[in-house]
This record gives structure tokens, C-alpha cells and sequence, in this order.
């Protein structure tokens, strides 16, 4: 196993995704640093953005089991389309950005 | 009231002690200060005006009846406080005096699976309790987007409302019965009539209502009885973009009434809302340019209901304009709603677009389906104003959620998130934020709506208009208030009840103490 490794936790380089927002990690927004001059960003490293970015997930799917024994979804309805109850769903796809 | 602060050295204080042992009483000033404000908007740059004279930690209803008792010898204000996450100054001691701070009395003390209730302390959390529930099968689903921090005491003060009380109902549909301290230090049982665990009588006067909802002016609660129902098989979150407002209301409004049982809640997010979304980080979430406005939408219960529902659900969601924003999306947006403390923690300076620390602050009404745009569009207003002329506050956006228990349909709890920069407020902008939380709950009045559907009403800026909201009701309010407290200990200044004492009572927001420590 390898040990602690300064350069593997320089976050990638910053993508420009809009005049306010940049990403570094995929789906992990970031205010675009120029609007930060009055409080400037930390320097946050890699696996600390990706521990924060993995218990988010943890929190979210600990959140379901909490309510409910399953989580029922459209793609599941939709997968379905045999079913008698289908009624005529059509499926419509997430809007992409 | 206003009785003299209480010296460190106070022999008030030992028989405090007396009662509660010496870890129940703390009189140090990180006790104190910490338990001061709550997340509602606060005047920050005043704390030392409402900080608490003591903290009294009880364990039992009995030594908080004796706290009552020894406060209304020496007319010291009494304050209850539960999780503190109140959205209102309900929990904040404006004449200062004693905080009651229940979180000790957080036992389960019985789980009745036989007539379905779980009976606790009022210091337990919901997450905790549901923790234990789950082991039996069921479930006692009062769900605030504070979840994990709010206690059943602060539920009762309230009079909370439920994210998912379209089909559950909300906190006073959920408490059965419960034990509450009086003003005057008896110690009594109120329910719909007087058995512990009947959910319907039409005996007496229906005391629940009125020991619920009155931020702690009218006693403390010290155990409560709660319902019990199974824990759902399945949870069905989908959320709709449409391309205007309109037609995201329009949809709203043939959800809602689609008659579906296991529909939890719908909520339509505004066209500001979306923007705040494009624009900030924490919630960024990329959306094409015709996404103007959002429906999201939770059904919970036995598989065998929820999914022919969902379809039909899907359905009449399509049919009234709506696209589906897919499974991640949904679901992952509506796991995060049970915990709204993940709020941004900034906001933007409107001149320049930077970012500056804000903290989260929303203001809530409940207004009827018809006047939901029309509110939308004055509230933004009123909103605009402060941010062009004060420079340190921040529009967020707004949402409409089902408000009627059991029945998602007819009025809305409608919210306008504002973000505050706190560490500049000052005199000035202060008087700017209350006259701007007057303008808005005088909207909802003008529209017949009411100014509050969850937080309460006690806030400086509002508690002006809740005597107007009542009408004749009011003037019982004050009557019943004078006669169960006839010293006016338990939280006085709130809601301008210290006006049933005296018509020319000052208000407790003008002439503060200065120098507290
Ligand atoms: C992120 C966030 C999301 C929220 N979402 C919701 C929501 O969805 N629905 C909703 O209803 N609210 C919501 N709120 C507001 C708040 O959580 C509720 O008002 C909650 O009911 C307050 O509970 P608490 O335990 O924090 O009470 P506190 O804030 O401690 O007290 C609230 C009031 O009750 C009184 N009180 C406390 N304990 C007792 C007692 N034992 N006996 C009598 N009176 C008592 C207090 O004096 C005070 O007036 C939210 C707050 C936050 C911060």
C-alpha cells in the first residue's frame, strides 16, 4: 500500500461550467474563484473533497433506509412495460444542462 | 415583567440548586450565551440584551414545577427551550430570567404496540426515537426539514408542521396527549378529553389545541404520548421542471387534488429558486434554460398502494405539463429536505456577485392556492428593496408546500429564503429587516392568508400583526393568558401578551438593558 502522497492530493485542474460555477471533481460545483476575492477559498485537498462528496452519499441513502424499506423509482415504473398498470408512461430522460 | 438581573452570587441561586442539584443549575456564561438566540433572525450585534440570566437543566416534571413555583415568588421570567432550531425567537428570553432547558428528559418511557403509541421525555429527537421505532415495525412520522435537531417539546411549543403531513398529518394531528407544567406550577394531563392514549372525545373543552402552538407562555411540557404508525414499505420521490411558473402552478394545483391517499406532500419551487440553483455552488445543479420552475412530489406506505398511485401520480404530472428530472435528482433531493441544517452558508453581494458568509433565514405564511402568485410577486419586492437599499441581504428563492393535514390540498406554507449577512447588522439594518418582515406578513394578511403556518409569530416585526390576524380572538388570548399566568413569568414579552397587564406594557424589543454579561 502506498503511504501519504502530496502530489496525488492537488485537486485536479478547475473546468469553467458557467460565469459563476467551476468543477474540479465530476458533479462536485465550485464557486468560480474570482468571486471569492472579498473571502477567499481554503485550499481544500483531494481526499478530503472526496470524503465530504462520499458521506453526502452515505447521509442521502442512510436518510432513505431511515423512512422506508425501499425507495421506488420512475426508471423502476418505467422498466416495467408489460405491466397492465403501466397506464401509458412514457419515459422523458433527465434534461441535460 | 421586568425583574432585576440575577447577580452570579444570587442566593436565588441556591435554591435553584436546591431543586435541580448542583449540575442542573448553570449560571456561567458559555451556558448562557450559548443559549440565547436561535436560527431565526436575530440582532446579533444585541446579544448581550437577551442572554438568560441561568440555565436549569431538570430531569423530572416535578423539579420544573418547583422552578415555576420559585420564579413566580421572585416574578423571574421562565423560558422553556428544547432543540433550539426554532424559526421564531420563541426560545430566546427577551426579558431575560430563566432558560429550561429540557434536553435531559429524553427517555422513551413506554412503547405500546398494542394501542399504537410510544409515550417520551421532551427532550428526545426524532431520528432517535424513529432509531428505536424501527426495531417494532413502526414509525412516528412528524418530519420537519429539521429532523434531526428539533425535539418533541419544541414540536409541541410550536405546533410544527411535517414535510410529509399531506398523508400523516402534522404535530398536533401526531401528539396524543401530553403532561404540561402550568404558569403557576401544577402539574396536569391534556388530550382530546382526558384519556392518555384516545385519539377523539368530545368531552370538555378541547385543551390540546390550546396547550399547543403558544411558545411556551402558557406552561412547559414534560411528557407527551405520540402516535404510532408502520413504517412505510416504500417511499416514491419525483420531481418536474416545467416551463413557467404558471404552468408548474397549474400542475401543482391537479396534483394536489388528484384524491391519491399515499401522497405526502407536493411543493413548487419558484423561478427565483431556480436561479438561486443555476447561480450558487452547494445546491448547483445544471439544468437546461427551459427548466423555470420545479414540482417535487413523496408518496410513502405498502408497496401494494404506492405504485399504482406513483403511476397515476407520473401521469398527471406529464399530462399538466411536467417533465421528469430523473431518479438521482429526485431522490437524492429528497433525502437531503429531512435535514435543511445542509443549507449554503453564503450568499452574493448583488453590486459585485461575491461571495460573502450569509446565514439562512426564512419567513413563512400560509396563504391559499388562489393568491399564491400574487404573494410570490410581492414578496420578491418587498425582498428586492432591502437587498438595493441595505446591501448585506440575498433573495433565495421561494417554495409553496402542502399545508392541510391528511388532505394536500387548499393553502400552502409558503416560504422566501432570505440569506443575511449577520456580522454587519447594526441599528440601521436591523429596523431595515423588521420593517421587511412586517411588509411581508402584512401581504399575507391582505390575501386572507395567516402570517405564520409553522414558525410562529412571536418576531419582532410580525408579533405586531398577530393581535390583527386574531380579530375578537385576541382579546381571549390575553384573558386566558392573565388568568393561567397571573404573574406573567412564563416567556413574557412574546407575542404582546404582557399587554393583557398592562395596555402600556413597553415592547421588549425597545428600551433593552445594556452592559449584560
Ligand atoms: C433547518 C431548519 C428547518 C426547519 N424546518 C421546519 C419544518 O419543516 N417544519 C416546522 O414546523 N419547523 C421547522 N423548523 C423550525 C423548528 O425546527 C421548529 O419550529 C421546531 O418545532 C422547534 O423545535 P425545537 O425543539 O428546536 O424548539 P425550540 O426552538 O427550542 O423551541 C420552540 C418553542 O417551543 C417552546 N418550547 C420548547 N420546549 C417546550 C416545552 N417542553 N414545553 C412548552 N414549550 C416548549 C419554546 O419556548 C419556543 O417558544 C426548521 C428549523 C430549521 C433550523
Amino acid at each position: 500500500m502506498l503511504g501519504f502522497l502530496l502530489s496525488r492530493q492537488r485537486p485536479p485542474e478547475a473546468r469553467r461550467i458557467n460565469d459563476d460555477v467551476i468543477m474540479r471533481f465530476d458533479h462536485v460545483y465550485e464557486v468560480a474563484p474570482g468571486k471569492m476575492d472579498l473571502f477567499p477559498q481554503q485550499d481544500i485537498p483531494a481526499w478530503d473533497t472526496l470524503r465530504i462528496v462520499a458521506s453526502r452519499w452515505d447521509h442521502l441513502a442512510w436518510m432513505h433506509d431511515h423512512w422506508a424499506d425501499s425507495v421506488l423509482g420512475v426508471e423502476e415504473l418505467e422498466s416495467e412495460a408489460d405491466d397492465p398498470d403501466l397506464d401509458g408512461i412514457q419515459a422523458s430522460g433527465v434534461p441535460s444542462g | 415583567m421586568t425583574a432585576p438581573p440575577i447577580a452570579q452570587s444570587d442566593p436565588f441561586l441556591d435554591e435553584l440548586r436546591s431543586i435541580l442539584g448542583p449540575d442542573g443549575v448553570r449560571a456561567d456564561k458559555p451556558a448562557r450565551w450559548n443559549r440565547t438566540r436561535v436560527p431565526a433572525p436575530f440582532p446579533v450585534h444585541r446579544w448581550a440584551d437577551y442572554a438568560p440570566d441561568v440555565v436549569v437543566l431538570p430531569r423530572t416534571a416535578q423539579e420544573i414545577a418547583g422552578v415555576v413555583r420559585l420564579a413566580n415568588r421572585h416574578g423571574i421570567p421562565v423560558v422553556p427551550r428544547a432543540g433550539a432550531t426554532g424559526l421564531n425567537d420563541g426560545a430566546v428570553p427577551l426579558r431575560r430570567g430563566i432558560i429550561v432547558d429540557v434536553k435531559r428528559m429524553n427517555q422513551i418511557r413506554e412503547i405500546d404496540l398494542v394501542d399504537r403509541t410510544v409515550t417520551v421525555g421532551p427532550g428526545i429527537n426524532m431520528l432517535k426515537l424513529n432509531e428505536e421505532l424501527r426495531k417494532h415495525g413502526v414509525m412516528f412520522p412528524d418530519d420537519p426539514a429539521s429532523y434531526p435537531c428539533s425535539l418533541v417539546g419544541g414540536r409541541i411549543g410550536t405546533s410544527g408542521w411535517s414535510l410529509i403531513g399531506g398523508r400523516y398529518g402534522h404535530t398536533r394531528d401526531l401528539v396524543i396527549s401530553f403532561e404540561i407544567v402550568l404558569p403557576t406550577g401544577e402539574i396536569i394531563r391534556v388530550g382530546d378529553g382526558g384519556g392518555r392514549k384516545i385519539r377523539k372525545s368530545s368531552t370538555g373543552y378541547q385543551l390540546k389545541h390550546l396547550f399547543m402552538g403558544h411558545q411556551g407562555t402558557l406552561g412547559i411540557v414534560t411528557e407527551a404520548t405520540l402516535e404510532l404508525v408502520p413504517r412505510p414499505e416504500v417511499e416514491f420521490a419525483a420531481f418536474f421542471h416545467y416551463p413557467s411558473f404558471q404552468a408548474a402552478y397549474e400542475s401543482t394545483g391537479a396534483l394536489t387534488k388528484s384524491g391519491l391517499a399515499t401522497l405526502a406532500g407536493v411543493v413548487l419551487f419558484d423561478e427565483w429558486k431556480l436561479r438561486y440553483l443555476r447561480r450558487d455552488d452547494e445546491a448547483y445543479i445544471p439544468q437546461a434554460e427551459n427548466v423555470r420552475a420545479v414540482v417535487a412530489t413523496a408518496m410513502y406506505g405498502t408497496r401494494d398502494e404506492v405504485k399504482p398511485a406513483a403511476r397515476r401520480l407520473v401521469r398527471t404530472a406529464r399530462e399538466s405539463g411536467g417533465t421528469y428530472l430523473g431518479d438521482e435528482v429526485s431522490q437524492g433531493d429528497w433525502a437531503a429536505r429531512h435535514d435543511r441544517y445542509a443549507t449554503p452558508l453564503h450568499g452574493r453581494l448583488r453590486t459585485t456577485g461575491q461571495v460573502v458568509p450569509m446565514s439562512w433565514h426564512c419567513e413563512d405564511a400560509a396563504i391559499n392556492y388562489s393568491a399564491l402568485p400574487q404573494v410570490m410577486e410581492e414578496w420578491h419586492a418587498i425582498a428586492d428593496r432591502i437587498i438595493d437599499r441595505y446591501g448585506i441581504f440575498d433573495d433565495w428563492g421561494m417554495f409553496f408546500y402542502t399545508n392541510a393535514a391528511h388532505k394536500p390540498w387548499g393553502d400552502y406554507l409558503v416560504e422566501i429564503d432570505i440569506g443575511i449577512w449577520e456580522q454587519k447588522l447594526d441599528d440601521v439594518n436591523w429596523a431595515g429587516w423588521v420593517e421587511a418582515k412586517h411588509d411581508i406578513a402584512a401581504v399575507a394578511l391582505k390575501y386572507g392568508g395567516s402570517i405564520t403556518a409553522c414558525h410562529g409569530a412571536t418576531r419582532e416585526g410580525d408579533a405586531e400583526l398577530a393581535a390583527e390576524e386574531m380579530g375578537g380572538g385576541f382579546e381571549v388570548m390575553k384573558a386566558i393568558k392573565r388568568v393561567l399566568d397571573p404573574n406573567n413569568i412564563m416567556n413574557p414579552g412574546k407575542y404582546e401578551l404582557d399587554t393583557a397587564y398592562d395596555p402600556n406594557a413597553p415592547s421588549p424589543f425597545s428600551g433593552r438593558r445594556t452592559g449584560g454579561n
